[in-house]
């Protein structure tokens, strides 16, 4: 049985993907799990901020694999072999948790949007990095909105979570979104609300949703100041377990499990 | 001794067990004292040397706060005992008892008390029986109340249906039990409400989705080359995926 690709995707940006992606892999690693995570935020790269890695440590990205000049093999930054600080992210030392980072240099950045994505080279690129680093999951944090390479990490997804906040220009696109994921025939098909004022009815908020979209919504995580202020510093779920985001986070899991 | 003051002595709750023969023989032991509006039974740490079954009138049980003022615990009134429980475990008083008006009360001295428990099998089996009833009673009502509190932790109401609501407020002492009980599910009708207002209290979000818009940014993006050969490539994709 191959690997399974993940996409996270919001159509509004700063909906909290990355941080979704982020925990939601790590959660699944720690199940044992083989996981990879790649970044296809090409634009905005950020997700690499969440496993502790920064600039000085990010060896070859993306981006060289994209331009020729670097293997997925060599791409691949094994989470758990390397020493991380914060403790939730040390939690995951001797996990099977690859990142695949794009690059955050400007000029690099510039180049590739100039340039446009080879798409069939991505492609092949999320299929080795699959079979190569023998991954049960593959998580792909995406760009918000619709540009042609989010539509195509929905396209090869087997498993789309859509993110939105409870609020109506959210939902608006959301609409579209999981028409497209329709009409893309993604087998999986999941919604998370993510950011939720605790005044509000959370089961109310759920049942509203999966009648407006018939689709599943795994959970509505509230809008929290500590995972405000933990400002993607660290694996909050893996940090602090009991906390009501990170219970409902979790909540997830056995979707993605069980999903076929 | 009339056979009022008999009668008196097993409607108190202490000696309600005992046999006609041996209230007598409790009766014959007592003494009848009266006070008036004001005067103290006992106060906080006297030696407790008797106990009384009050005849008539009411008292208060009060203890002082740490300013030095006084601190109402508790009133009693006809068919109550005070004391009894000092005499068994001989420790000083440890609350003041004052007349509130009149008041008639039987005065058994704690050697009265010992002689009694020490020759008048009926009267010590008696009061013991009193006793033991006094635990039963509260037992089951303390049972009562841990199979609510669980229930109520599980936010399962149901027994509330299921209950009458207790009020009985006599103020006998084994009452507390019952006065517990009902302290406890008049909290949880309380807590309950709170909590179904708290729950329409919570906002409801309304939701609108734009329909022809909705439609109309679909077709955008399902409409170019770029989505139609996507689309083929996908579906070619996940086949290869399946099939490895
Ligand atoms: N439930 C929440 N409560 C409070 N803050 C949150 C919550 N979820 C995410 N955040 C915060 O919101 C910000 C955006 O989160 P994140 O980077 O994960 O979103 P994103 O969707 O990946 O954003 P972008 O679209 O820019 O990639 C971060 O500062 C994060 O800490
Ligand atoms: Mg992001």
């Amino acid at each position: 049985m191959a690997g399974k690709i993940v996409s996270i995707h919001s159509f509004r940006g700063g909906t909290g993907k990355s941080n979704t992606t982020a925990n939601l892999a790590s959660q699944v690693a720690m199940t044992g799990k083989r996981v990879g995570v790649v970044d296809t935020d090409i634009q905005s790269p950020g997700i690499h901020v969440l496993f502790g890695l920064d600039e000085h440590k990010m060896g070859k990205t993306l981006n060289d694999y994209l331009h020729g000049k670097a293997s997925i093999r060599e791409v691949g930054y094994s989470v758990g072999d390397n020493k991380v600080e914060g403790e939730g992210r040390s939690q995951l030392a001797g996990k099977n948790l690859f990142l695949f980072p794009s690059s955050i240099k400007g000029k690099e950045i510039s180049q590739i949007l100039h340039e446009g994505v080879d798409f069939n080279k991505l492609n092949e690129g999320l299929q080795t990095a699959i079979t190569e680093f023998n991954l049960d999951y593959l998580f792909i944090d995406t760009h918000p909105g619709l540009n042609e390479e989010t539509l195509l990490s929905i396209a090869t997804s087997d498993i789309l979570i859509i993110i939105l906040r409870p609020d109506n220009q959210d939902l608006q696109g959301t609409a579209v979104t999981v028409d497209v994921a329709r009409s893309l025939d993604v087998p999986n098909l999941f919604l998370m609300v993510n950011k939720a004022l605790p005044k509000y009815d959370f089961a109310e908020i759920k049942k509203d949703i999966e009648e407006q979209f018939q689709a599943i919504v795994t959970s509505v995580l509230p809008l929290s100041f500590d995972m405000a202020e933990n400002a993607s510093r660290d694996l909050f779920s893996l940090r602090y377990p009991d906390h009501e985001w990170s219970k409902a986070l979790k909540n997830i899991v056995p979707h993605i499990l069980n999903a076929k | 001794m009339t056979g009022d003051i008999l009668n008196k002595i097993r409607e108190t709750e202490f000696f309600k067990e005992l046999s006609d023969d041996a209230s007598a023989a409790v009766a014959a032991k007592a003494s009848i004292r009266k006070f008036a509006v004001g005067d103290a039974l006992m106060r906080k740490g006297d030696p407790a040397d008797s106990f009384f079954v009050i005849l008539d009138g009411h008292l208060k049980i009060v203890t002082t706060d740490a300013k030095g003022d006084e601190i109402i615990i508790n009133k009693v009134g006809p068919g109550e005992s005070i004391g009894e429980l000092a005499l068994v475990d001989e420790r000083p008083r440890s609350a003041g008892v004052v007349a509130l008006d009149a008041v008639e009360a039987l005065e058994l001295t704690k050697e009265a008390f010992f002689d009694l428990l020490n020759h008048r099998l009926d009267v010590s089996l008696g009061i013991l029986r009193g006793f033991s009833n006094r635990l039963r009673f509260s037992t089951t009502y303390i049972e009562k109340v841990i199979d609510w509190s669980q229930k109520t932790a599980e936010g399962d109401y149901s027994f509330m249906e299921q209950t009458q609501p207790i009020n009985n407020r006599t103020g006998n002492d084994d009452d507390k039990a019952a006065q517990l009980l009902s302290a406890f599910y008049s909290m949880v009708r309380k807590v309950k409400a709170r909590e179904e207002t708290l729950k329409q209290e919570l906002e409801r979000l309304t939701f609108e989705i734009d329909q022809e818009r909705r439609k109309k940014e679909f077709d955008e993006i399902t409409g170019s080359e770029f989505y139609a050969k996507l689309k083929e490539q996908a579906k070619s994709l996940r086949q290869k995926r399946a099939d490895q």
